[in-house]
């Protein structure tokens, strides 16, 4: 067995375990541990990801999809798992887009555990119909980014408020896997009274 | 009944090999107030469940004990219709990547659940889907019993609503313009579809249109756009080996299926479509080597297929191995009772037992593979009964079993020459120039005679004749319409008759289910049109 089918199976039975607990940390409404145990799987998730785009085998599975349901199913289980208050705007949301939910899902689920790390009250998560594209964006009232990660995200970049980086980059190769009529997804970092993340997706 | 949303009237099953995510998820069912859950480790212990009750929703988790996963487990439900559309499949995950090797789409779950997951995503994903479902409901109901204009015409609602279902309305629309025979109509809809966003199953369905209308180039280039766009999209790799395969092209198909495998090695499909096209091509150790593969995986799995073990016994006689055909044979007549008497499997025994020389255990297994109605076999097994047959020296048996394959299909000369080709196997080299001309002139002399009846006024006759035909030729579509047409024809002229009438209808369906296209369907259609508003037109 190479080390990269090991990992893979290390990954999955990790993932079986981490289940398992959750599931007790749930049922005994015990927030920090059940968040410490979803944001480790989805590290995990994210790194066979990222194993995937190197490898050149990340495919988009792109359907028609609902963002609200997305949306709010993302705040649903981030405020059992935070004393912050997330709050979702749907006030512009389309009603259908097209997109892989899974790795969208990933990239946003990133994104804010991000943002309640560095929020001071505030989280929040809007879906807007913006000219044709979907826009998915995580706001929060933190600090926000560092200068030099402002702006469009290209190649991999090495500083990020914390972490490797693989976030970013995983985020970025999601947004260009969703590509149609010669317009690719992209994401955009911003401050505005706190971090800004925006993940862009063409119709 | 529509699933009730966390209610102990709804029934769950639980599906996974681990002894602790298995209680683990009824205690999330639970607290969202699904009480009635039962829950199995094995595949072999949920079928016995089915056995005892239905299920509304299945939680399978995708790795599962014993040779066979969650996606075998739910292919296995559809294809043998244990579970109707209404019910709702959830594969529970570890990880993303499996959604795409799926072979059919009416074989892909409700949805995937990324483990872990919590009670909350559990329950908002089960309440979106027990909406989804309601809102379907008339759609699936329609599906079920496939009838496809009535598919249509609800799928036609939802889409004008352009609610959030629209997308699945149109995917199922599509589907029922091919199955309904619609071909033109299926083909403009998916190029409309493909210009909105250019999707794998649209340009899967695309393909399957042009094939249908007879593109075949076309189709075959639209697969190839979709494997370069989603290599994982089984069902292109499937559809394409197909369409190697009729136009002759069988070292493509193969070429095709191979690179399927490689990036699907455990579906079992792949290895069965490889082993038809070394069939057709009578590379039998090529087959020896596909299905030995599916038996390997299969064997101790309740999802083991008899007609695989048939084919492989067939191979193995084929290749010279007749004692290791009857081994093999032996086992799978002892082992699976239900099918003991499974005429495919006895008839490919009784030629490896002649050939093995034991003519008496020979005789035994012909017996049974021609206890049932010989004209209500597939022709593929009963094409084996005929080999059977023509191997045990009984010539006249094997030939009529052949003759009414020809008259099935009277057009269809890759049949034919397989038919010649037994025969020749079996020395009568005279016979396999002269049987299929023979049963093919008969067939027409049949209907012209019916024509002629018809003409001269004999309708009823007419009708009489071709229902004769009908019932002991049922593959034939041509026999088939005639005389349902032939019925009503009778019926319209001479005054109602509810007996004419259903059985026109039944003859109707079956050739309807055969091949929506026929084109004979539409004038069968008119004449119903016709009959309703001449005895109506009295009654008002």
């Amino acid at each position: 067995m190479d080390f990269a089918d090991l990992a893979a199976f290390t990954i999955h039975d990790a993932k079986n375990r981490l289940a398992l607990v959750a599931t007790r940390a749930e049922a005994n409404g015990d927030a920090e541990t059940l968040r410490g145990i979803l944001e480790s799987a989805a590290s995990l998730t994210r790194l066979l990801a990222y194993y995937k785009a190197e490898k050149g085998s990340l495919g988009a599975d792109i359907d028609a999809r609902v963002p609200a349901d997305l949306v709010n199913e993302l705040i649903v289980d981030l405020s059992k798992q935070t004393a912050l208050n997330i709050s979702a705007d749907l006030s512009a949301a389309p009603t259908l887009w097209f997109y892989d939910e899974a790795l969208v899902r990933m990239v946003l689920l990133n994104a804010l555990y991000n943002a309640l790390r560095f929020a001071e009250k505030n989280v929040r998560l809007k879906a807007v119909d913006r000219n044709h594209w979907l826009e998915l964006i995580v706001s929060d009232d933190g600090p926000g980014f560092p200068p030099e990660m402002l702006g469009l995200a290209h190649d991999m970049q090495p500083v990020s408020r914390e972490g490797t980086g693989i976030g970013l980059h995983l985020a970025r190769q999601v947004a260009a896997l969703h590509a149609n009529a010669g317009r690719s997804g992209e994401i955009e970092l911003s401050n505005d009274g706190g971090a800004v993340f925006c993940l862009r997706l063409p119709q | 009944m529509p699933i009730l949303n966390g209610s102990s009237k709804t029934n769950v099953l639980i599906l996974d090999d681990l002894p602790e995510m298995r209680s683990s998820l009824r205690t999330q069912l639970g607290s969202l107030g699904y009480t009635n859950v039962a829950v199995s480790g094995t595949v072999k212990d949920a079928l016995e469940q089915f056995k005892q009750r239905g299920f509304d929703i299945i939680l399978c988790d995708f790795y599962l004990a014993g040779g066979t996963d969650g996606q075998q487990f739910l292919e296995y439900l559809r294809t043998r219709k244990i579970i109707s559309r209404s019910t709702l499949f959830i594969m529970v995950t570890a990880e993303k990547g499996y959604e795409s090797v799926v072979t059919a789409a009416e074989c892909l779950p409700d949805d995937y659940l990324l483990k872990p997951f919590t009670a909350d995503t559990l329950k908002s994903r089960l309440e979106r889907l027990i909406d989804k479902k309601r809102r379907l409901a008339k759609v699936d109901a329609m599906q079920d019993k496939g009838n496809w204009p009535a598919v249509i015409i609800a799928c036609d609602e939802i889409i004008a609503a352009k609610d959030r279902y629209l997308v699945d309305a149109m995917r199922i629309k599509g589907n029922a313009l091919i199955l309904a025979g619609q071909t033109a109509e299926a083909v403009a809809f998916y190029e409309q579809m493909l210009a909105m966003r250019p999707m794998p199953w649209a340009r899967l369905g695309l393909a399957k249109a042009l094939h249908l209308r007879g593109d075949v180039d076309a189709g075959k280039e639209a697969l190839q756009t979709l494997i370069t766009e989603s290599p994982k999209m089984m069902a292109a790799y499937d559809l394409l080996g197909k369409l190697h395969q009729e136009s002759g092209n069988h070292d493509e198909a193969l070429a095709v299926l191979d690179s399927a495998c490689l990036i699907s090695p455990n579906s079992l499909a792949r290895h069965r479509a490889i082993a038809s096209v070394a069939e057709e091509t009578g590379d039998f150790s090529r087959v020896e080597a596909a299905l030995t593969q599916v038996v390997k995986k299969t064997r101790n799995s309740p999802l083991r297929e008899t007609r695989d073990f048939a084919r492989l016994g067939n191979a193995l006689t084929e290749m010279g191995e007749p004692s290791k055909a009857v081994q093999l044979l032996e086992e799978a007549r002892t082992t699976f009772k239900e099918d003991a008497n499974n005429p495919l499997l006895a008839a490919v025994e009784a030629v490896a037992q002649q050939k093995a020389g034991n003519p008496a255990l020979a005789e035994q297994a012909l017996q049974r593979a021609m206890q049932g109605e010989m004209t209500k076999l597939p022709p593929e097994v009963a094409m084996a009964v005929a080999k059977a047959c023509l191997a045990t020296g009984k010539q006249e048996e094997g030939e009529g079993i052949l003759k009414n394959l020809v008259q099935s299909a009277p057009d269809a000369t890759d049949l034919h020459g397989k038919i010649s080709g037994v025969l020749r196997d079996n020395g009568l080299h005279e016979r396999a120039e002269a049987l299929v001309a023979e049963s093919v002139r008969e067939i027409i002399q049949l209907n012209n005679e019916a024509v002629r009846r018809a003409r001269a006024g004999e309708l009823s006759a007419a009708a009489e004749m071709l229902v004769d035909a009908a019932n002991r030729l049922p593959g034939n579509v041509q026999i088939v319409t005639n005389a349902s047409f032939a019925l009503l024809f009778d019926v319209f002229t001479n005054g109602l008759d509810p007996t004419k009438i259903r059985l026109a209808q039944q003859f109707q369906q079956a050739a309807q289910a055969k091949n929506p296209a026929y084109p004979k369907l539409s004038e069968i259609a008119d004449l119903m049109g016709r009959i309703r508003a001449k005895y109506s037109a009295g009654k008002a």
